[in-house]
């Protein structure tokens, strides 16, 4: 029952945390914010993190500009 | 739980969920191509940062606004949206943040490690479109 009750507390702030994420237009959505909680969890710097992702977005920005000049 | 390696793998993979692989030249062995490197560059930034945290020059203290609680950063966020204009999305904000227990409340061990993330990534990406 407990952990039922803990389930319902992490998926109520799931939803806050993803609805304060729009408004700060971090780009992330539920599924890469959900692996970012658990990274976080892990005990992963956030800083280091969010660089982490800036660099994702730089790399995966590139190689859909070389797909759309490819296709 | 899975471990920093797989969630890293994962946060790769969902960076890339929306290229067409078929439409690929290059085939499969692209695939993994890709993901080889996109892992090297996560692993890349994230060792840069905690390298940079643990040299001489990153060892004299947080600044005042590094030494600041996630909480309180949103808070200036909020007001930044206020002066802007931007009032409804303020007034959200700050209810959201309201809502937010502390850590045992929200079933979260590090709720402030993710609002500090999310501070770090504001405004990364532009706004959604204005619908009318």
């Amino acid at each position: 029952m407990a952990s039922a009750a803990n389930l319902n507390a992490v998926r109520e702030t799931m939803d806050v945390l993803l609805e304060i994420s729009r408004l700060l237009n971090t780009g992330l959505d539920m599924e890469s914010l959900s692996i970012c909680v658990r990274l976080c969890e892990q005990g992963i710097n956030p800083e280091a993190l969010s660089s982490v992702i800036k660099e994702l977005r730089k790399a995966s920005d590139t190689l859909k500009a070389t797909e759309n000049s490819t296709s | 739980g899975s471990s920093i390696t797989e969630l890293l793998g994962a946060l790769c993979d969902t960076c890339v969920s929306g290229v067409s692989w078929k439409r690929r030249a290059w085939g499969t062995a692209s695939r993994e191509r890709v993901r080889r490197a996109l892992r090297k560059r996560a692993y890349g930034a994230l060792l840069a940062k905690l390298f940079q945290e643990g040299s001489p020059k990153g060892r004299h203290g947080p600044g005042p606004i590094a030494s600041t609680p996630p909480r309180n950063k949103v808070l200036m966020i909020s007001f930044d949206l206020r002066v802007a204009g931007y009032q409804e999305e303020a007034e959200r904000l700050e209810e959201l943040l309201g809502m937010l227990g502390d850590g045992s409340d929200s079933g979260l061990g590090e709720l402030d490690s993710v609002l500090e993330l999310l501070v770090q990534l504001a405004g990364s990406v532009p706004p959604p479109p204005a619908s009318f």
